[in-house]
C-alpha cells in the first residue's frame, strides 16, 4: 500500500494502513522556558504598572496641592536630561547612528512639545469643566487600562499597537490634567505623561537590550519607588499594588512553566501544509 | 375579414352619388371623406382628385356609389350606379344605398375581379367628421402597459383620424362655390370662419415682429459684456426674479418667433405659453391694482421693519439662551461665551443696518412693486428676493455654523484615524496603517481630545442655525413651489379639455345603432376625450430647475456632515 491517491491500489480510498499512526509527533514547536528567563522577561510588564501607578499618584499629589507644578517639572526635566544622556552612552551612540536621526531633530520635537503643550494648557484647564468628574476618572481609567492592554511588551500578536496604546495614555493624562487647579498644572501634567509613557519605555528598551543587569536593577528600584509613593497615598493600594507586581513577576511565570508540562500538542502528515523554505527566491 | 366603411354621419342626408375617400388596405376598411353628387364629368372627378391627392399626399380615390332615394326604388338608377363602377374601377366597389325613412341601410360590395364573389360582411361606423378632423389623438402614455396588441390598434386609428385631418382642403369648398364638381361633407353648407379670428391673425404679424425686435433689443442689453462680469453674474445666477425674468423672456421669444410650429406639440405649446403668460400678466396686475390702492405699501414698509427687529430680537434671545445652559446640555463655557457674542455682535450690526435701511424701505417697496405688472410670478419672486434679504443673517449664521461644524467633524475623522494609528490612503482609495512619528502623536492626540471636548457646543449652535435656516428656506421653497406651478400648468391645454373636449382624444368608443340580420352592422364612434391628468402630464412646460435635485438622505448625510446645502434655494424639491 502507498499514501497515493494518483495510482490505482487494491484498496478503498478511504482505507488506512498500520504504519499511519507512526509519523505522529507530540510539541515539536513547544518550547521549555527556564525561570528566571520568564521573569526577566515580566519586567516589561511590571515595568508599565509600575509607570501607570506613578502618573496617578502624581497627579493625585499635584490635585491635592501637596506637589508643586514647577518642582515636578524641575525634576522630570532633570530625569529626561540624565536618560538622555544614558540613552546614548548605554550603546555608546550606536542606536543614533542607525536610525540617523540628529540631536537637531530631538531639539526640534521637544520644542514642538513644550510649545503645543504650552499653547494650549488655557484650552485644557477649561476643555472639561462642565463635564462630572466622576466621568472624566471612568474616561481615564479606561484609557489606562487600554493602553496598559495595547503596549508593545514584545509579544508579537495582533492585538498590540503601541500607536493606539500611547493615544490612549494621551487621552487619559489630557483628562486628568483638565481637572488640576491651574493652566501650568495641566502643562506640567501633560508633559509628564509624556516622558513616563512615551520615552521612558523607550530606554527601557535599550536598557534592557544593552545591560540586562542593570535592567533588573531600574525595574526594582522603579516597582519600588512606585510601592512607596502609593503607600503615601493608600496603604491598601500599596499592599494590593505588591501582590499584584508579586503575582506577575512571580506567581504567574510558575504557572506557565507548569502549564507548559501539560502541553499535549500532536502532528503529523494530516496538518495542513507549511511553506517553511524561503520563497524570496521565487519572487525574483 | 370583415370590411369596415367609416361613414361621416353629416353625408347621410346627402343627396345620391359617389363615395370618395380612402381605402386603407391593411385594416380592410374604407374611410368616406365627401359624397360627390350628380351631375358631374367622370374626367373632371378624376382630375380634381389627382388634384387633392397631390396637396393632401393622401391616396383619395372614389371608393362607390351612394344613392339616398326618398321614393320607390329606381331600378334604373341602380343599374346606373352599378356602371360607374366599371368607370371608376375600384376593388372592392362599395354600394351603399338608404330608402326612405328608414333607419336600415342596405350596403354591398361588388368584387369584380375576384374568382369567388362570397358576401363580406360589412360594418358601418359613423363618425363626425368635425371633430375627427380638429381632434389630435394622443397615443397610450404608459407603453410599458400597453402591449403590442394595443400599440397596433391605437396606430390603426391613428391612421384613420390622420386621413380626415390630413384631406382639410376637401371640405375647404362649399356648396356656394362655382366648381365643376358638388361635394356634401361637414362644411359643405358654409366653411367656418370668425371675423375676430382673421383680424388677429392679420393684426399678429406686425405685433410678433415689434416683439421680436424689442426682444432682441432687450437680451443683447443682458448679454452685453458690462453685466457678464463675476461678482455681477455671480448675483444675477443667485436672484431668482432674474432668473423667473430670463424664463419669461425665452417664453417671448418662443410666442413671437415667426417659425410656423411643426406639429401639434409646438403649436399647443405655443398657446399654453400664451395662456400662463396672460394670466400670470392678468394676476400680477389685479395684485398692483389691490397693493396701489390705500397706501397698503406704505402700511407694508410700516410693518415690515418692526417684524424685522422682532426677529432680530428673538434670535439674540436664543443666542441668550444658548449661552447659558441649554437644554441642561454640557457645553464648554469659554467657547459657548465665544460663539454667543460674536453671533450678537453679528445681531447688533444686522439691526443698525435696518435701521438705517429704514427711511428707504417704502420707497424701494413702491418702486419694486411695480414689477408686478410683468407678471404675478415675478412679483412672488422678488418676495422670495426680500425674504432671502431680509434674513440674510441667518443664513450667515448658518454659514459660520456649518463651517465650524464641518471642520469639526473631519478634523475629528481624520485625527481617529491617526488615534487608531491608520491613515487614509488616497491612491487606493482606503484606510492603511501607517507609523507616526512621536510629536505627529502627540499633536494629533492633543488636538482631537480639544475636537472631541467641543464637539457638543459647535453642534449645537450648528443644529440651531440649521433649524432656522431650514425655517427660511422652505418658506421660500413653498413660493417657489407656487411659481413653478403658474409656469408650467398648460392652462390652453385645460380650456381646450374643458370646453372641447373632442380636441384632445385619448382614444374612441362604439356605440351600436342597429342590428339585425341581413343588414350591415351600424356603429356610432365617439371620442373618448383624454384625462385631466394626462393632459397636464403631456402638455407641461417645462421649468428652470436649477436647483440640485438632492434625494432626503443626501440631504439628511449633507446635513449631518455640516457641508453647505444650496444657499437660496428650496432642496426639499420633490419632482413632480
Amino acid at each position: 500500500w502507498q499514501k497515493v491517491l494518483y495510482e490505482r491500489q487494491p484498496f478503498p480510498d478511504n482505507y488506512v494502513d498500520q504504519r499511519f499512526l507512526e509519523e505522529l509527533r507530540k510539541n515539536v514547536h513547544a518550547r521549555r522556558y527556564r525561570y528566571r528567563a520568564v521573569v526577566f522577561q515580566s519586567g516589561a510588564v511590571v515595568q508599565q504598572l509600575c509607570s501607570v501607578c506613578v502618573f496617578v499618584v502624581t497627579w493625585w499629589y499635584m490635585d491635592a496641592g501637596m506637589l508643586s507644578p514647577q518642582g515636578l517639572f524641575g525634576a522630570a526635566l532633570v530625569s529626561s536630561l540624565l536618560g538622555y544622556v544614558l540613552f546614548d552612552a548605554v550603546d555608546s551612540g550606536a542606536g543614533r547612528r542607525e536610525s540617523g536621526r540628529t540631536r537637531w531633530a530631538d531639539l526640534k520635537s521637544t520644542l514642538v512639545f513644550a510649545a503645543f503643550t504650552y499653547g494650549f494648557s488655557p484650552v485644557l484647564k477649561t476643555l472639561t469643566e462642565s463635564i462630572s468628574t466622576d466621568t472624566i476618572y471612568a474616561m481615564s481609567a479606561l484609557m489606562l487600562l487600554g493602553h496598559l492592554i495595547f503596549f508593545d511588551y514584545g509579544a508579537n500578536a495582533a492585538i498590540v499597537s503601541s500607536t493606539l496604546s500611547l493615544n490612549m495614555a494621551i487621552f487619559a493624562s489630557v483628562c486628568l490634567a483638565s481637572r488640576l487647579p491651574r493652566s501650568l498644572h495641566a502643562f506640567v501634567m501633560v508633559t509628564f505623561a509624556m516622558q513616563i509613557f512615551a520615552l521612558w519605555p523607550m530606554l527601557q528598551k535599550k536598557l534592557k537590550a544593552q545591560t540586562p543587569r542593570c535592567y533588573v536593577g531600574v525595574t526594582v528600584l522603579f516597582a519600588l519607588a512606585a510601592l512607596a509613593g502609593l503607600a503615601t497615598v493608600s496603604s491598601v493600594g500599596a499592599v494590593l499594588f505588591a501582590s499584584l507586581l508579586l503575582a506577575i513577576s512571580c506567581l504567574c511565570p510558575y504557572c506557565l512553566i507548569r502549564l507548559q508540562q501539560l502541553k499535549d500538542n500532536i502532528h503529523g502528515p494530516w496538518d495542513e501544509a507549511e511553506i517553511k523554505e524561503d520563497l524570496s527566491r521565487f519572487l525574483m | 375579414m370583415v370590411l369596415k366603411v367609416f361613414f361621416p354621419s353629416c353625408c347621410s342626408s346627402a343627396e345620391s352619388g359617389i363615395l370618395i375617400g380612402r381605402w386603407i388596405s391593411e385594416q380592410n376598411s374604407a374611410v368616406i371623406l365627401a359624397v360627390v353628387h350628380f351631375p358631374f364629368i367622370p374626367a373632371q372627378v378624376k382630375q380634381y382628385l389627382s388634384e387633392v391627392q397631390r396637396v393632401t399626399k393622401v391616396s383619395v380615390s372614389v371608393l362607390g356609389s351612394w344613392s339616398n332615394s326618398k321614393q320607390e326604388k329606381e331600378e334604373s338608377l341602380s343599374e346606373f350606379l352599378e356602371d360607374l363602377g366599371t368607370i371608376f374601377s375600384h376593388e372592392p366597389w362599395i354600394q351603399i344605398s338608404k330608402e326612405g325613412d328608414s333607419n336600415f341601410w342596405s350596403c354591398s360590395t361588388l368584387q369584380k375581379h375576384s374568382n369567388n364573389p362570397k358576401e363580406e360582411e360589412i360594418i358601418l361606423v359613423y363618425y363626425d367628421q368635425r371633430k375627427v378632423m380638429l381632434s389630435h389623438l394622443h397615443p397610450p402614455l404608459d407603453t410599458a402597459v400597453s402591449t403590442d396588441h394595443q400599440a397596433d390598434d391605437a396606430s390603426k386609428l391613428a391612421a384613420i383620424f390622420d386621413t380626415v385631418a390630413k384631406s382639410k382642403i376637401l371640405f375647404m369648398t362649399d356648396r356656394y362655390d362655382d366648381g365643376p364638381i358638388k361635394l356634401t361633407h361637414w362644411q359643405s353648407d358654409g366653411v367656418e370662419a370668425s371675423i375676430i379670428v382673421e383680424l388677429m391673425k392679420q393684426a399678429s404679424v406686425p405685433a410678433c415682429m415689434l416683439l421680436t425686435f424689442l426682444l432682441s433689443l432687450i437680451s443683447g442689453i443682458c448679454r452685453s459684456r458690462v453685466l457678464k462680469f463675476w461678482p455681477l453674474s455671480f448675483l444675477w445666477s443667485k436672484l431668482s426674479t432674474c432668473e423667473q425674468l430670463g424664463h419669461r423672456l425665452q417664453h417671448l421669444q418662443v410666442i413671437s418667433s415667426d417659425k410656423k410650429a411643426q406639429n401639434q406639440t409646438q403649436l399647443m405649446r405655443k398657446a399654453n405659453i400664451f395662456v400662463s403668460l396672460l394670466v400670470d400678466v392678468a394676476l400680477g396686475i389685479l395684485l398692483m391694482s389691490w397693493l396701489y390702492r390705500k397706501n397698503r405699501i406704505g402700511h407694508l414698509a410700516d410693518t415690515l421693519i418692526p417684524v424685522a427687529d422682532h426677529v432680530a430680537e428673538e434670535l439674540q434671545d436664543l443666542l441668550q439662551w444658548l449661552m447659558g445652559a441649554p437644554a441642561g446640555l454640557k457645553m464648554n463655557r469659554a467657547l459657548d461665551q465665544v460663539l454667543g457674542r460674536f453671533f450678537l455682535y453679528h445681531i447688533h450690526l444686522w439691526i443698525s443696518y435696518i435701521h438705517l435701511m429704514s427711511p428707504f424701505i417704502e420707497m424701494i417697496l413702491w418702486y419694486v412693486g411695480l414689477s408686478a405688472c410683468l407678471g404675478l410670478t415675478v412679483a412672488l419672486c422678488i418676495l422670495s428676493d426680500i425674504i432671502a434679504l431680509l434674513t440674510f443673517h441667518i443664513y450667515c449664521f448658518y454659514v459660520y455654523g456649518a463651517r465650524l461644524y464641518c471642520l469639526k467633524i473631519y478634523g475629528l475623522s481624520s485625527l481617529w484615524r491617526l488615534f487608531r494609528g491608520k491613515k487614509w490612503n488616497v491612491l487606493r482609495q482606503r484606510v492603511d496603517s501607517c507609523s507616526y512619528d512621536l510629536d505627529q502623536l502627540f499633536i494629533g492626540t492633543l488636538l482631537f481630545t480639544i475636537l472631541l471636548f467641543l464637539l457638543p457646543t459647535t453642534a449645537l449652535y450648528y443644529l440651531v442655525f440649521t433649524l432656522l435656516r431650514l425655517l427660511v428656506v422652505i418658506v421660500q421653497g413653498l413660493i417657489h413651489l407656487l411659481v413653478d406651478l403658474i409656469d408650467s400648468l398648460p392652462l390652453y391645454s385645460i380650456i381646450l379639455r374643458l370646453c372641447r373636449s373632442y380636441r384632445l382624444a385619448a382614444g374612441v368608443k362604439f356605440r351600436v345603432l342597429e342590428q339585425q340580420d341581413g343588414k350591415p352592422l351600424r356603429l356610432l364612434m365617439q371620442i373618448n376625450p383624454l384625462s385631466y391628468g394626462s393632459v397636464v402630464q403631456t402638455y407641461r412646460l417645462p421649468t428652470y430647475s436649477c436647483y440640485p435635485k438632492d434625494t432626503w438622505t443626501s440631504l439628511c448625510k449633507k446635513l449631518f456632515l455640516g457641508e453647505l446645502i444650496y444657499p437660496w434655494k428650496h432642496k426639499g424639491e420633490k419632482q413632480d
